[in-house]
Protein backbone atom coordinates (compact mmCIF):
# COMPACT_ATOMS: atom_id res chain seq x y z
CA UNK A 1 0.00 0.00 0.00
CA UNK A 2 1.96 3.33 -0.69
CA UNK A 3 -1.49 5.09 0.24
CA UNK A 4 -0.51 6.66 3.64
CA UNK A 5 -4.39 6.98 4.76
CA UNK A 6 -6.72 5.56 2.70
CA UNK A 7 -11.31 6.41 2.92
CA UNK A 8 -13.09 3.91 1.19
CA UNK A 9 -16.89 4.81 1.81
CA UNK A 10 -16.34 6.29 5.12
CA UNK A 11 -19.20 8.08 7.07
CA UNK A 12 -17.76 10.59 9.42
CA UNK A 13 -19.61 12.34 12.33
CA UNK A 14 -20.88 11.10 16.41
CA UNK A 15 -22.96 8.23 16.10
CA UNK A 16 -26.53 9.46 14.31
CA UNK A 17 -24.87 12.50 13.67
CA UNK A 18 -23.22 12.12 10.49
CA UNK A 19 -22.24 15.13 8.22
CA UNK A 20 -20.28 13.68 5.43
CA UNK A 21 -21.20 10.15 4.00
CA UNK A 22 -19.39 7.61 1.37
CA UNK A 23 -15.89 9.98 1.45
CA UNK A 24 -13.12 8.13 -0.53
CA UNK A 25 -9.77 9.73 -0.07
CA UNK A 26 -5.84 9.06 0.22
CA UNK A 27 -3.71 10.71 1.53
CA UNK A 28 0.33 10.19 -0.58
CA UNK A 29 3.47 11.35 0.16
CA UNK A 30 4.73 15.05 -0.66
CA UNK A 31 1.23 15.89 -0.78
CA UNK A 32 -0.04 19.04 1.64
CA UNK A 33 -3.73 18.63 2.30
CA UNK A 34 -5.81 21.79 3.96
CA UNK A 35 -8.84 21.14 5.99
CA UNK A 36 -10.78 24.48 6.10
CA UNK A 37 -13.85 25.52 7.07
CA UNK A 38 -15.64 27.97 9.81
CA UNK A 39 -15.53 27.28 13.60
CA UNK A 40 -17.65 23.91 14.65
CA UNK A 41 -17.91 22.78 10.82
CA UNK A 42 -16.44 19.46 12.29
CA UNK A 43 -13.09 19.97 10.98
CA UNK A 44 -11.56 18.61 14.48
CA UNK A 45 -13.61 15.54 14.11
CA UNK A 46 -12.69 14.80 10.60
CA UNK A 47 -9.07 15.08 11.74
CA UNK A 48 -9.31 12.53 14.44
CA UNK A 49 -11.13 10.03 12.18
CA UNK A 50 -8.42 10.12 9.75
CA UNK A 51 -5.92 9.66 12.63
CA UNK A 52 -8.02 6.45 14.15
CA UNK A 53 -8.91 8.45 17.40
CA UNK A 54 -12.30 8.42 16.79
CA UNK A 55 -13.63 5.20 14.75
CA UNK A 56 -16.01 6.03 11.89
CA UNK A 57 -19.63 5.85 11.68
CA UNK A 58 -19.15 3.31 8.88
CA UNK A 59 -16.84 2.14 6.31
CA UNK A 60 -12.57 1.36 6.52
CA UNK A 61 -9.96 3.62 6.74
CA UNK A 62 -6.50 2.41 6.22
CA UNK A 63 -3.82 3.74 7.27
CA UNK A 64 -0.27 2.41 6.30
CA UNK A 65 1.32 -0.01 8.77
CA UNK A 66 4.87 1.91 8.99
CA UNK A 67 3.27 5.13 9.15
CA UNK A 68 4.77 7.54 11.37
CA UNK A 69 2.67 10.17 12.61
CA UNK A 70 4.47 13.97 13.88
CA UNK A 71 1.77 15.96 15.39
CA UNK A 72 0.94 19.41 15.89
CA UNK A 73 -2.28 20.54 17.94
CA UNK A 74 -3.06 24.01 19.49
CA UNK A 75 -1.12 24.68 21.84
CA UNK A 76 -3.60 25.77 24.04
CA UNK A 77 -4.67 22.77 24.59
CA UNK A 78 -1.42 22.03 27.08
CA UNK A 79 -2.29 22.77 30.96
CA UNK A 80 -0.02 25.29 31.86
CA UNK A 81 0.75 23.55 35.76
CA UNK A 82 3.39 20.91 33.89
CA UNK A 83 6.58 22.90 34.18
CA UNK A 84 7.85 20.64 30.88
CA UNK A 85 11.00 22.30 29.31
CA UNK A 86 11.17 22.85 25.47
CA UNK A 87 13.35 19.95 25.43
CA UNK A 88 11.05 17.90 27.49
CA UNK A 89 8.35 18.59 25.00
CA UNK A 90 10.62 18.18 21.98
CA UNK A 91 11.47 14.47 23.21
CA UNK A 92 8.19 14.08 23.66
CA UNK A 93 7.87 13.82 19.55
CA UNK A 94 10.51 11.10 19.48
CA UNK A 95 8.15 8.38 21.50
CA UNK A 96 6.78 7.62 18.74
CA UNK A 97 9.39 5.62 17.97
CA UNK A 98 10.38 4.45 21.44
CA UNK A 99 8.06 1.90 23.37
CA UNK A 100 7.17 2.12 26.41
CA UNK A 101 9.72 1.36 29.28
CA UNK A 102 12.18 1.84 26.93
CA UNK A 103 14.74 4.95 27.14
CA UNK A 104 15.62 7.24 24.62
CA UNK A 105 18.86 6.52 23.03
CA UNK A 106 21.79 8.20 21.66
CA UNK A 107 20.09 8.29 18.15
CA UNK A 108 17.30 9.59 19.57
CA UNK A 109 18.67 12.58 21.77
CA UNK A 110 20.77 13.35 18.54
CA UNK A 111 17.54 13.77 16.51
CA UNK A 112 15.70 15.33 19.24
CA UNK A 113 18.95 18.25 19.09
CA UNK A 114 18.87 18.73 15.72
CA UNK A 115 15.12 19.09 15.88
CA UNK A 116 15.76 22.09 17.73
CA UNK A 117 18.20 23.64 15.91
CA UNK A 118 16.31 23.13 12.85
CA UNK A 119 13.87 25.17 13.70
CA UNK A 120 16.16 27.75 15.54
CA UNK A 121 14.85 27.07 19.14
CA UNK A 122 18.52 25.97 20.41
CA UNK A 123 18.66 29.29 22.71
CA UNK A 124 15.05 28.22 24.71
CA UNK A 125 15.83 24.91 25.10
CA UNK A 126 15.88 25.19 28.60
CA UNK A 127 12.68 27.40 29.07
CA UNK A 128 9.38 26.11 30.49
CA UNK A 129 7.02 26.02 27.15
CA UNK A 130 4.03 27.75 29.25
CA UNK A 131 6.04 30.51 29.29
CA UNK A 132 7.10 30.82 25.98
CA UNK A 133 4.69 33.84 23.18
CA UNK A 134 2.54 31.38 20.80
CA UNK A 135 4.62 31.97 18.24
CA UNK A 136 7.60 30.46 19.99
CA UNK A 137 5.12 27.58 21.56
CA UNK A 138 4.13 26.96 18.06
CA UNK A 139 7.86 26.53 16.92
CA UNK A 140 8.20 24.11 19.51
CA UNK A 141 5.66 22.02 18.79
CA UNK A 142 6.76 22.02 14.97
CA UNK A 143 10.38 20.95 16.46
CA UNK A 144 8.29 18.29 18.66
CA UNK A 145 6.41 16.55 15.00
CA UNK A 146 9.89 16.44 13.43
CA UNK A 147 11.91 14.58 16.39
CA UNK A 148 10.52 11.22 15.42
CA UNK A 149 11.32 11.75 11.87
CA UNK A 150 7.43 11.38 10.68
CA UNK A 151 5.90 10.42 7.47
CA UNK A 152 3.03 12.79 7.58
CA UNK A 153 2.55 15.68 9.62
CA UNK A 154 -0.81 16.59 10.81
CA UNK A 155 -1.14 20.31 11.95
CA UNK A 156 -4.32 21.25 13.94
CA UNK A 157 -4.43 25.06 13.28
CA UNK A 158 -0.89 25.77 14.03
CA UNK A 159 -1.60 29.33 13.32
CA UNK A 160 -4.50 30.37 15.73
CA UNK A 161 -2.55 31.73 18.35
CA UNK A 162 -0.15 33.89 16.49
CA UNK A 163 0.30 37.29 14.92
CA UNK A 164 0.39 37.74 10.87
CA UNK A 165 4.37 37.84 10.75
CA UNK A 166 4.55 34.83 13.46
CA UNK A 167 1.78 33.00 11.31
CA UNK A 168 4.23 33.83 7.75
CA UNK A 169 7.48 32.14 9.55
CA UNK A 170 5.47 28.99 11.21
CA UNK A 171 3.83 28.51 7.05
CA UNK A 172 7.31 28.80 5.76
CA UNK A 173 8.89 26.43 8.30
CA UNK A 174 6.23 23.74 7.22
CA UNK A 175 6.68 24.12 4.03
CA UNK A 176 9.92 24.18 3.96
CA UNK A 177 10.38 20.91 6.55
CA UNK A 178 7.25 19.31 3.94
CA UNK A 179 9.96 19.75 1.03
CA UNK A 180 13.21 18.71 2.20
CA UNK A 181 12.11 15.45 3.70
CA UNK A 182 9.33 14.70 1.34
CA UNK A 183 6.11 14.62 4.16
CA UNK A 184 2.86 14.72 3.57
CA UNK A 185 1.23 17.19 5.65
CA UNK A 186 -3.12 17.29 6.71
CA UNK A 187 -3.35 20.96 8.47
CA UNK A 188 -6.38 22.09 9.39
CA UNK A 189 -7.34 25.56 9.52
CA UNK A 190 -10.57 28.30 9.33
CA UNK A 191 -8.00 30.61 7.66
CA UNK A 192 -8.72 30.51 3.68
CA UNK A 193 -5.63 32.53 2.74
CA UNK A 194 -3.28 29.80 4.98
CA UNK A 195 -4.66 27.25 3.06
CA UNK A 196 -4.77 28.01 -0.40
CA UNK A 197 -1.55 29.41 -0.05
CA UNK A 198 0.31 26.49 1.09
CA UNK A 199 -1.84 23.29 -0.19
CA UNK A 200 -2.05 21.04 -3.22
CA UNK A 201 -5.29 19.66 -2.20
CA UNK A 202 -8.41 20.94 -0.05
CA UNK A 203 -10.92 19.52 2.01
CA UNK A 204 -14.29 21.76 3.11
CA UNK A 205 -15.96 20.86 5.36
CA UNK A 206 -19.08 22.54 7.38
CA UNK A 207 -21.58 20.10 8.77
CA UNK A 208 -24.51 22.63 9.47
CA UNK A 209 -24.41 23.09 5.28
CA UNK A 210 -23.95 19.71 4.95
CA UNK A 211 -20.30 20.52 2.86
CA UNK A 212 -17.83 17.84 2.39
CA UNK A 213 -15.61 18.30 -0.71
CA UNK A 214 -12.24 17.25 -1.31
CA UNK A 215 -9.94 16.76 -4.21
CA UNK A 216 -7.05 18.82 -5.63
CA UNK A 217 -6.90 22.37 -4.49
CA UNK A 218 -7.73 23.58 -8.41
CA UNK A 219 -11.38 21.17 -8.27
CA UNK A 220 -12.07 22.65 -4.30
CA UNK A 221 -11.71 25.95 -4.25
CA UNK A 222 -14.35 26.95 -6.62
CA UNK A 223 -16.43 30.24 -5.92
CA UNK A 224 -19.29 27.98 -5.48
CA UNK A 225 -18.04 25.70 -2.89
CA UNK A 226 -16.42 29.07 -0.57
CA UNK A 227 -19.91 31.03 -1.14
CA UNK A 228 -21.39 27.89 0.13
CA UNK A 229 -18.74 27.34 2.80
CA UNK A 230 -18.05 30.99 4.08
CA UNK A 231 -21.19 32.70 2.64
CA UNK A 232 -18.00 34.75 0.94
CA UNK A 233 -18.09 36.25 -2.76
CA UNK A 234 -14.72 35.77 -3.31
CA UNK A 235 -12.70 37.45 -6.50
CA UNK A 236 -10.11 34.43 -7.36
CA UNK A 237 -9.39 36.05 -10.75
CA UNK B 1 17.25 21.28 75.77
CA UNK B 2 15.81 19.30 78.01
CA UNK B 3 13.13 18.64 75.98
CA UNK B 4 15.24 17.97 73.04
CA UNK B 5 17.36 15.60 74.95
CA UNK B 6 14.04 13.72 76.73
CA UNK B 7 13.59 13.20 72.66
CA UNK B 8 16.67 11.95 71.82
CA UNK B 9 17.03 9.52 74.97
CA UNK B 10 13.40 8.37 73.76
CA UNK B 11 14.77 7.39 70.01
CA UNK B 12 13.12 3.85 70.90
CA UNK B 13 10.03 5.36 71.00
CA UNK B 14 10.09 7.11 67.72
CA UNK B 15 12.41 5.08 65.70
CA UNK B 16 9.92 2.76 63.61
CA UNK B 17 7.33 5.79 63.47
CA UNK B 18 9.25 7.80 61.73
CA UNK B 19 10.85 5.92 59.81
CA UNK B 20 7.50 4.47 58.73
CA UNK B 21 7.00 8.18 58.24
CA UNK B 22 9.50 9.88 56.22
CA UNK B 23 9.37 7.13 53.96
CA UNK B 24 5.26 7.50 53.78
CA UNK B 25 6.38 11.31 53.13
CA UNK B 26 8.91 10.40 50.29
CA UNK B 27 6.49 8.20 48.47
CA UNK B 28 3.60 10.18 48.86
CA UNK B 29 5.58 13.58 47.89
CA UNK B 30 6.17 11.59 44.87
CA UNK B 31 3.60 10.42 43.54
CA UNK B 32 1.70 13.01 44.42
CA UNK B 33 3.14 14.81 41.58
CA UNK B 34 1.24 13.05 39.45
CA UNK B 35 -1.94 13.66 41.59
CA UNK B 36 -1.57 17.58 41.59
CA UNK B 37 -0.73 18.00 37.88
CA UNK B 38 -3.41 15.51 36.40
CA UNK B 39 -5.46 17.63 38.86
CA UNK B 40 -6.65 14.75 40.65
CA UNK B 41 -6.46 16.01 44.16
CA UNK B 42 -9.60 14.95 45.13
CA UNK B 43 -9.69 11.10 43.86
CA UNK B 44 -6.53 11.32 46.07
CA UNK B 45 -8.90 12.29 49.00
CA UNK B 46 -11.23 9.85 47.76
CA UNK B 47 -9.15 6.84 48.06
CA UNK B 48 -7.73 7.79 50.96
CA UNK B 49 -10.92 7.91 52.65
CA UNK B 50 -11.56 4.41 50.73
CA UNK B 51 -8.94 3.10 52.38
CA UNK B 52 -10.10 4.30 55.73
CA UNK B 53 -13.41 2.57 55.14
CA UNK B 54 -11.43 -0.71 54.20
CA UNK B 55 -9.69 -0.45 57.41
CA UNK B 56 -12.75 0.31 59.30
CA UNK B 57 -14.75 -2.69 57.69
CA UNK B 58 -12.18 -5.01 58.80
CA UNK B 59 -12.45 -4.60 62.15
CA UNK B 60 -15.85 -4.27 62.38
CA UNK B 61 -16.08 -7.79 60.58
CA UNK B 62 -13.39 -8.99 62.79
CA UNK B 63 -15.76 -7.97 65.63
CA UNK B 64 -18.44 -10.05 64.00
CA UNK B 65 -16.20 -12.94 64.50
CA UNK B 66 -15.96 -13.71 60.87
CA UNK B 67 -11.95 -15.60 61.36
CA UNK B 68 -13.21 -17.68 58.09
CA UNK B 69 -12.31 -14.91 55.86
CA UNK B 70 -9.63 -13.17 58.31
CA UNK B 71 -6.91 -12.97 55.32
CA UNK B 72 -9.20 -11.60 53.59
CA UNK B 73 -10.72 -9.08 55.84
CA UNK B 74 -7.47 -8.37 57.82
CA UNK B 75 -6.44 -4.08 57.67
CA UNK B 76 -4.29 -4.43 55.29
CA UNK B 77 -6.23 -6.78 52.52
CA UNK B 78 -9.04 -5.02 52.70
CA UNK B 79 -7.84 -1.86 52.55
CA UNK B 80 -6.09 -2.56 49.19
CA UNK B 81 -8.53 -4.56 47.79
CA UNK B 82 -10.96 -1.57 47.95
CA UNK B 83 -8.53 1.23 47.53
CA UNK B 84 -7.70 -0.99 44.06
CA UNK B 85 -11.23 -1.04 42.81
CA UNK B 86 -11.59 2.79 43.46
CA UNK B 87 -8.53 3.69 41.84
CA UNK B 88 -9.08 1.00 38.68
CA UNK B 89 -12.55 2.80 38.53
CA UNK B 90 -11.18 6.12 38.51
CA UNK B 91 -8.33 5.34 35.90
CA UNK B 92 -10.81 3.67 33.46
CA UNK B 93 -14.21 5.62 33.72
CA UNK B 94 -12.91 9.05 32.98
CA UNK B 95 -16.46 10.52 31.26
CA UNK B 96 -19.36 10.65 32.89
CA UNK B 97 -22.78 11.59 31.01
CA UNK B 98 -24.93 13.98 32.84
CA UNK B 99 -22.89 14.56 35.69
CA UNK B 100 -19.29 15.58 36.02
CA UNK B 101 -16.28 13.74 37.01
CA UNK B 102 -15.99 15.87 40.20
CA UNK B 103 -19.38 14.76 41.32
CA UNK B 104 -18.56 11.30 40.86
CA UNK B 105 -15.44 11.68 43.22
CA UNK B 106 -17.43 13.45 45.86
CA UNK B 107 -19.97 10.20 45.72
CA UNK B 108 -16.59 8.07 46.38
CA UNK B 109 -15.78 10.37 49.11
CA UNK B 110 -18.61 11.09 50.80
CA UNK B 111 -19.93 8.03 50.83
CA UNK B 112 -16.59 6.27 52.46
CA UNK B 113 -15.87 8.85 54.44
CA UNK B 114 -19.77 8.55 56.09
CA UNK B 115 -19.43 4.42 56.04
CA UNK B 116 -16.28 5.19 58.36
CA UNK B 117 -17.75 6.88 60.96
CA UNK B 118 -21.15 4.28 60.75
CA UNK B 119 -18.47 1.65 61.20
CA UNK B 120 -16.67 3.66 63.56
CA UNK B 121 -19.71 3.66 65.98
CA UNK B 122 -19.58 0.35 65.52
CA UNK B 123 -17.04 -0.87 66.61
CA UNK B 124 -17.20 -2.12 69.80
CA UNK B 125 -13.59 -3.04 70.54
CA UNK B 126 -11.97 0.66 72.24
CA UNK B 127 -8.40 -0.19 71.06
CA UNK B 128 -9.37 0.94 67.43
CA UNK B 129 -10.47 4.53 68.08
CA UNK B 130 -11.71 5.84 64.83
CA UNK B 131 -10.45 8.70 64.96
CA UNK B 132 -6.51 7.14 64.52
CA UNK B 133 -7.87 5.91 61.09
CA UNK B 134 -9.00 9.30 59.96
CA UNK B 135 -6.66 11.81 61.35
CA UNK B 136 -3.50 9.41 62.10
CA UNK B 137 -1.90 8.43 65.08
CA UNK B 138 1.05 6.81 64.31
CA UNK B 139 2.65 7.18 67.64
CA UNK B 140 3.07 3.17 67.23
CA UNK B 141 3.31 1.17 64.28
CA UNK B 142 2.95 -2.63 63.50
CA UNK B 143 6.80 -3.47 63.36
CA UNK B 144 6.32 -5.11 60.04
CA UNK B 145 5.28 -1.67 58.75
CA UNK B 146 8.96 -0.72 59.31
CA UNK B 147 9.61 -3.51 56.52
CA UNK B 148 6.60 -3.90 54.39
CA UNK B 149 6.60 0.01 53.58
CA UNK B 150 9.67 0.90 52.26
CA UNK B 151 9.23 -2.73 50.23
CA UNK B 152 6.63 -1.81 49.08
CA UNK B 153 7.20 2.26 48.35
CA UNK B 154 10.74 0.57 46.50
CA UNK B 155 8.71 -1.92 44.06
CA UNK B 156 6.48 1.09 43.38
CA UNK B 157 9.64 3.87 42.78
CA UNK B 158 11.41 1.02 40.67
CA UNK B 159 7.85 0.91 38.61
CA UNK B 160 8.00 4.85 38.16
CA UNK B 161 12.09 4.77 37.05
CA UNK B 162 11.10 2.83 34.60
CA UNK B 163 7.61 4.26 33.15
CA UNK B 164 8.71 7.46 34.08
CA UNK B 165 8.89 9.06 30.71
CA UNK B 166 5.45 7.29 29.82
CA UNK B 167 3.54 8.53 33.18
CA UNK B 168 4.92 11.71 32.23
CA UNK B 169 4.00 11.71 28.43
CA UNK B 170 0.08 10.44 29.12
CA UNK B 171 -0.63 12.54 31.90
CA UNK B 172 0.63 15.71 29.56
CA UNK B 173 -0.17 14.83 26.22
CA UNK B 174 -3.08 11.97 26.13
CA UNK B 175 -3.90 12.47 22.43
CA UNK B 176 -0.44 12.35 21.38
CA UNK B 177 0.04 9.57 23.01
CA UNK B 178 -2.57 7.78 21.63
CA UNK B 179 -1.39 8.70 18.20
CA UNK B 180 1.64 7.27 18.99
CA UNK B 181 0.08 3.86 19.96
CA UNK B 182 0.56 4.22 23.56
CA UNK B 183 -1.32 1.75 25.81
CA UNK B 184 -2.79 4.83 27.31
CA UNK B 185 -5.47 3.08 29.53
CA UNK B 186 -3.09 0.38 30.87
CA UNK B 187 -0.30 2.90 31.82
CA UNK B 188 -3.30 4.91 33.65
CA UNK B 189 -4.29 2.05 35.43
CA UNK B 190 -0.88 1.39 36.68
CA UNK B 191 -0.21 5.13 37.70
CA UNK B 192 -3.35 5.03 39.68
CA UNK B 193 -2.93 2.10 41.26
CA UNK B 194 0.47 2.74 42.40
CA UNK B 195 -0.98 5.37 44.03
CA UNK B 196 -3.60 3.26 45.53
CA UNK B 197 -1.29 1.16 46.72
CA UNK B 198 1.23 3.54 48.76
CA UNK B 199 -2.95 5.23 49.75
CA UNK B 200 -3.26 1.80 51.44
CA UNK B 201 -0.56 0.33 53.28
CA UNK B 202 0.36 4.47 54.49
CA UNK B 203 -2.99 5.37 55.24
CA UNK B 204 -3.71 2.06 57.87
CA UNK B 205 -0.50 3.00 59.17
CA UNK B 206 -0.62 6.95 59.33
CA UNK B 207 -4.25 7.19 58.83
CA UNK B 208 -6.20 9.64 56.27
CA UNK B 209 -5.48 13.34 57.05
CA UNK B 210 -1.48 12.99 56.61
CA UNK B 211 -1.37 10.72 54.20
CA UNK B 212 -3.63 12.85 52.13
CA UNK B 213 -1.49 16.03 53.12
CA UNK B 214 1.59 14.77 52.07
CA UNK B 215 0.08 13.93 48.77
CA UNK B 216 -1.24 17.37 48.36
CA UNK B 217 0.94 19.74 49.50
CA UNK B 218 4.54 18.73 49.08
CA UNK B 219 3.78 19.05 45.38
CA UNK B 220 2.12 22.61 45.46
CA UNK B 221 5.19 23.53 47.60
CA UNK B 222 7.27 22.38 45.07
CA UNK B 223 5.93 23.59 41.90
CA UNK B 224 6.38 26.94 43.79
CA UNK B 225 10.20 26.50 43.77
CA UNK B 226 10.80 24.89 40.68
CA UNK B 227 10.46 25.34 36.72
CA UNK B 228 12.28 22.25 36.38
CA UNK B 229 10.04 18.89 36.32
CA UNK B 230 12.60 16.26 37.83
CA UNK B 231 13.48 19.01 40.53
CA UNK B 232 9.60 19.33 41.11
CA UNK B 233 9.75 14.92 41.81
CA UNK B 234 13.25 15.72 44.17
CA UNK B 235 12.05 18.72 45.84
CA UNK B 236 8.55 17.21 46.79
CA UNK B 237 10.25 14.11 48.51
CA UNK B 238 12.12 16.29 50.44
CA UNK B 239 9.68 17.63 51.71
CA UNK B 240 6.93 15.16 52.29
CA UNK B 241 9.71 13.51 54.34
CA UNK B 242 10.72 16.79 56.27
CA UNK B 243 6.64 17.24 56.64
CA UNK B 244 6.68 14.07 58.07
CA UNK B 245 9.51 13.82 60.40
CA UNK B 246 9.22 17.25 61.91
CA UNK B 247 5.30 16.33 62.11
CA UNK B 248 6.40 13.57 64.54
CA UNK B 249 9.17 15.81 66.26
CA UNK B 250 6.34 18.43 66.95
CA UNK B 251 3.52 15.59 67.79
CA UNK B 252 6.51 14.14 70.64
CA UNK B 253 7.60 17.38 72.13
CA UNK B 254 4.01 19.47 72.21
CA UNK B 255 1.91 16.05 72.73
CA UNK B 256 -0.33 17.04 70.02
CA UNK B 257 -2.05 14.62 67.52
CA UNK B 258 0.83 13.20 65.11
CA UNK B 259 -1.31 12.83 62.05
CA UNK B 260 -2.40 16.43 62.26
CA UNK B 261 1.35 17.88 63.15
CA UNK B 262 2.41 16.26 59.71
CA UNK B 263 -0.54 18.01 58.09
CA UNK B 264 0.49 21.26 59.47
CA UNK B 265 3.71 20.89 58.81
CA UNK B 266 3.21 20.27 55.51
CA UNK B 267 1.20 22.80 55.02
CA UNK B 268 4.30 25.44 56.46
CA UNK B 269 6.35 24.20 54.00
CA UNK B 270 3.73 25.58 51.27
CA UNK B 271 3.25 28.76 52.94
CA UNK B 272 7.00 29.50 52.85
CA UNK B 273 7.30 27.90 48.87
CA UNK B 274 4.48 30.45 48.25
CA UNK B 275 6.21 33.08 50.17
CA UNK B 276 9.39 32.88 48.47
CA UNK B 277 8.11 32.91 45.21
CA UNK B 278 6.61 35.91 46.21
CA UNK B 279 9.53 37.56 47.25
CA UNK B 280 11.37 35.97 44.25
CA UNK B 281 8.44 37.37 42.10
CA UNK B 282 9.06 41.23 43.60
CA UNK B 283 12.68 41.01 43.79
Amino acid sequence: MTNLIKFENVSIGYGKDVFAESVNLAVDPNQFWGVLGPNGSGKTTFLKTSLNLIPPVSGQISLKNTLVFGYVPQSEKFDPIFPISVMELVSMGRYSRVKPGRKLSKNDNDMIELSIEKIGLSNLRYRPFRSLSGGEKQRALLARSIAGEPDLLVLDEPTASVDIKGEAEIMELVKKIQTERSLAVIMVSHFLHTVSEYSDHLILIDKDANIFHAGEKSEVLKKESLDNLFGLRPNLD
Amino acid sequence: MSILNEFINSYFLWRDPMIVGAVTGAACGFLGVYVVLRRIIFVSATLTQISSFGVALSFYLAGLGLTMFSALIGPFALSLILTMIAAGFYALKRDFTRISREGVIAFGFLIASGGVIILGDKITSGAHDIATILFGSAVVVDPMDVYLIPAIAAVVFIIHLIYYKDFIFISFDTESARLFKYPVRRLNTLLLITVAIIVAVTTRALGALPVFGLLALPPLASLYLTEKLPLVFVFSVIIGMLSAVLGYFFSFILSIPTGASIAVCASLFFILALLSREIKNSA
